[in-house]
């Protein structure tokens, strides 16, 4: 496999993403792909900002650069707007609609408006998921992490270094693994319109 | 939605194993077969290739998941595993087993070799029987720590050889063979990694495992005992070891090798390896410069290196924090009297980890090429800030505030003694209950000093339960001895939260999570003297805001040391247990009527779960709410109520 491809998730502890992109990893490395995960850890935990570096194919370092990230996919549209300096020039980012207000007293936070407005504003190339919607119309509001794995693999992005019926292999191994799997199919399905990029 | 249908006909055995489970199957995989694994992890098959028998550690980020790996699979393997109640007898215990001639290993994160640092210079002296290693992980950027000393340098005071691994693949093989080495030489041996090994995961290629080792005999040999003339005697052969070794680490192929050729060379050990052979490709430099890969920096490999830099002009050194390769290698050239030009952390830099970024700059450099800069994308957008907070449901934000009570109530000036876990977050706002915050146990230690010199303020330590067993409790001791008017808070949430919730001497559970004996704060307490011991529930407000104006007073007007103990376990712990024994949780909710939008609740207590509405008014997030009642206990107006009563059960899963 040549080629490289740099994602970054970004969202609030507890969401989901270590999950995710172990997911996505495994699937890569299923799919014959060279994988590297990195996780911040610790004090994140409690309800602060992470950060999960998946870099897939010819990589040896385990962080994305700024201005590097091929992908960038949020699980919160504040840590989006944060996670922006990560992509590279004509990179994509997606995520989801959710806003979550930090829990800090007297925080001044723009909205979901601002926020949109903003991305327009730079120019770079964004689709908003409802991740919570589809996840509970599935009845999992926990499964939104494998909504927005749906989004990205919608996009085709993945299609050179994972193979996506190796990716829902894994799901499949998930607890409630049901829902996990419907989560997937409506984020891919919900954004194979929006999201699909002209390869 | 087809694709599901056929994969669910080869539903894979796993589907529906716990957590544990899964990691068992990946740790204990087949011989052959490719993994992805964290670098802990694969330390952890590194330890189970090796024969190891005996595992001991203490929880410290980012190390802890290779005790924690163990602990899952020791009664698969028939291994020991132990969470210790601290580093230094963690060392100590693992060198016990290694007298009797087990395979052992002691974990720690790089700040827990201090506590353990007295051990390893012993250790070194005397040397080992089975396989002795230490492993060691930094936190170069200090993610989860209070400093990034590099831990190298403790192998070269010790007389300690240090291997770092660049990858989860060479995590496994090094720590495999570091005990091959240290039996080699009855040295103990330092494997060391940083954040970006232990925490990324790739994919690792299996090796066999050995059976482990778990019992044997101890033999007695001169050397153990270290009385000024043994201790003598094993200097000197220390130093006769350190040349041997020296020279073993100079064959330590594939691990020290050389890639490329150049009249310019770039030196890389551990995790900058990954680094500059990444750096390297992305400059176009693949082949054009030399790299030296070492995966043994102390002691450097002197002939290897001397060799692989025979026809180079020019060396960087790339190595993470300090300039531990450089030094040696300066001293290298100098004694050989080599024209080699040396150049490392004046390109590279000394604070924080190592990026690509950072690497590529630092090579292009020293290659006199300019540096590629993508553009970066700014946002026109301001920004709030999101620290790591209490969880909702949090037994400390609850302590917090009603320590603030009492000390509003009695009007006294504290000084807040604080130390390390997830309870140092009561730095931040609305509390500010954290003054100074140093090392483990540090709290009951400073706070002695504060006790005896201060006036008109009152010095408060502030410890978990964890740290209190650990480091705290000779602190405790010297209070009472010298009669130091302070007040001692525990705050006892049952486990090691901050690293993810591991059973400590408090807990009644073992690192396997077998029944073990509770070992009592208050016991302890009133056990060395300390006469006024108060126990509270975080959770009842009044009672927990009495008791800690009790105690206070008590120290105000009898000028000797109390301990007041705040009980409630970790939310998340709780919430987990209440889960798996299919309790029902209780639920709160905000009368929208009665919520005069005075923002106590989301401002004073600051609980996640509490939402600020456009009109001010509270509302409580039902998805993030674990129904611990306190914000109802502190609304003046009662507008917070039970909206679902909780199921039989609850408040034990709170013990």
């Amino acid at each position: 496999m040549s080629g490289r491809l740099n994602v970054v998730m970004v969202g609030v502890g507890g969401q989901g993403l270590m999950t995710a992109a172990k997911v996505l990893a495994d699937a890569a490395i299923d799919s014959g792909t060279k994988a590297l995960v990195a996780e911040t850890h610790g004090l994140s935990q409690r309800g602060g900002a992470v950060e999960v570096h998946v870099r897939l194919g010819d990589v040896y370092a385990p962080l994305v650069p700024r201005g590097r990230a091929d992908v960038l996919l949020a699980f919160e549209l504040i840590e989006a707007a944060r996670g922006v300096p990560y992509l590279r020039q004509g990179g994509v980012l997606i995520t989801s609609d959710v806003l979550l207000r930090p829990p800090i007293p007297g925080v001044v936070s723009p909205s979901r408006k601002d926020i949109e407005e903003a991305f327009r504003k730079a120019g770079i190339r964004y689709f908003v998921v409802p991740a919570r919607e589809i996840a509970e119309k599935v009845g999992s509001y926990v499964s939104e992490n494998m909504v927005l794995l749906g989004a990205l693999a919608s996009t085709g992005l993945l299609d050179r270094f994972v193979d996506i019926s190796r990716l829902k292999a894994r799901i499949a191994e998930m607890p409630m693994a049901d829902k996990n799997l419907m989560a997937f199919d409506e984020g891919y399905g919900t954004c194979s319109k929006l999201c699909r990029l002209s390869d | 939605m087809g694709p599901s249908l056929i994969l669910r006909k080869k539903v894979n055995p796993r589907w529906g194993f716990s957590r544990g489970k899964r990691l068992l199957y990946r740790l204990l995989g087949a011989p052959g077969t490719v993994q992805l694994l964290m670098g802990n992890e694969a330390v952890a098959r590194g330890f189970l290739e090796a024969g190891g028998g005996f595992a001991s550690g203490y929880p410290g980020t980012p190390s802890t998941e290779v005790i924690e790996s163990l602990a899952e699979v020791a009664k698969e393997v028939g291994i020991y595993v132990e969470w210790s109640v601290n580093e230094k007898v963690a060392l100590e215990a693992a060198y016990g087993a290694s007298l009797a001639g087990v395979r052992s290993m002691a974990t720690m994160k790089h700040v827990g070799l201090n506590v353990a640092s007295d051990a390893l210079m012993s250790i070194a002296y005397t040397g080992v029987k089975g396989g002795l290693v230490i492993f060691s992980a930094g936190d170069p950027s200090m993610w989860s720590s209070q400093n990034e000393q590099d831990n190298r340098i403790y192998g070269l005071i010790s007389y300690t050889p240090v291997l770092t691994p660049s990858d989860p693949q060479e995590a496994k093989d090094l720590t495999a063979k570091a005990f091959d080495v240290s039996e080699a030489f009855s040295s103990p041996v330092l494997v060391i990694s940083t954040t970006r090994v232990s925490h990324t995961r790739a994919p690792v290629t299996l090796g066999q495992l050995r059976p482990p080792r778990t019992k044997g005999r101890f033999e007695r040999t001169r050397g153990l005992t270290l009385v000024p003339a043994v201790a003598r005697e094993q200097r000197e052969k220390l130093i006769a070891k350190w040349q041997d070794i020296t020279k073993y680490v100079d064959g330590l192929s594939p691990f020290n090798r050389v890639e490329g050729e150049g009249r310019k060379a770039v030196v890389a050990d551990g995790v900058a390896y990954v680094f500059v052979k990444e750096a390297l490709s992305e400059l176009g430099l693949d082949g054009k410069v030399k790299v030296v890969k070492l995966s043994s920096p102390v002691p450097l490999p002197r002939r290897f290196t001397l060799n692989a830099l025979s026809d180079v002009d020019e060396v960087l050194v790339v190595e993470e924090l300090e300039p531990v390769v450089e030094r040696q290698l300066k001293e290298l050239v100098a004694e050989e009297g080599l024209k080699v030009k040396v150049v490392g952390k004046e390109l590279v830099g000394l604070p924080g980890e190592l990026t690509l970024e950072r690497v590529e700059g630092a090579i292009a450099k020293f290659m006199g090429m300019a540096m590629p800069e993508p553009p970066i994308t700014k946002l026109d957008l301001q920004l709030p800030p999101r620290p790591p907070t209490f969880c909702p449901g949090c037994p400390h934000r609850a302590t917090f505030y009603a320590l603030r009570r009492a000390v509003n109530g009695l009007r006294i000036k504290p000084v807040y003694s604080g130390d390390i876990g997830c309870y140092s977050l009561g730095l931040y706002e609305p509390f500010r209950e954290q003054d100074i915050i140093l090392e483990m146990g540090g709290s009951v230690g400073a706070a002695n000093g504060l006790a005896q010199t201060l006036t008109d303020q009152v010095a408060i330590a502030i410890v978990g339960d964890s740290t209190f067993f650990h480091a705290a409790v000779p602190g405790l001791i010297n209070a009472v001895y010298n009669r130091s008017p302070m007040l001692v808070l525990v705050l006892d949430n049952r486990v090691t939260a901050m690293t993810g919730e591991q059973p400590d001497p408090g807990t009644g559970l073992n690192a396997l999570g077998e029944p073990a004996k509770v070992i009592s704060i208050e016991e302890i307490s009133k056990g060395v003297g300390v006469e006024k011991v108060v126990t509270f529930d975080p959770f009842n407000l009044k009672e927990a805001t009495d008791k800690l104006m009790e105690a206070l007073s008590y120290v105000v007007k009898e000028r000797k040391p109390a301990v007041a103990v705040a009980r409630k376990a970790c939310a998340l712990e709780a919430v987990r247990r209440a889960r798996r024994r299919r309790v029902k949780m209780p639920l709160y909710q905000v009368i929208e009527d009665k919520c005069t939008a005075c923002g106590i609740c989301y401002n004073a207590f600051s609980c996640p779960a509490i939402m600020v509405r456009d009109d001010k008014k509270a509302w409580i997030d039902p998805s993030l709410c674990v129904g611990c009642g306190v914000c109802a206990e502190i609304c003046p107006y009662k507008a917070i109520v039970k909206v679902v009563e909780e199921g039989e059960g609850w408040w034990e899963a709170w013990e």
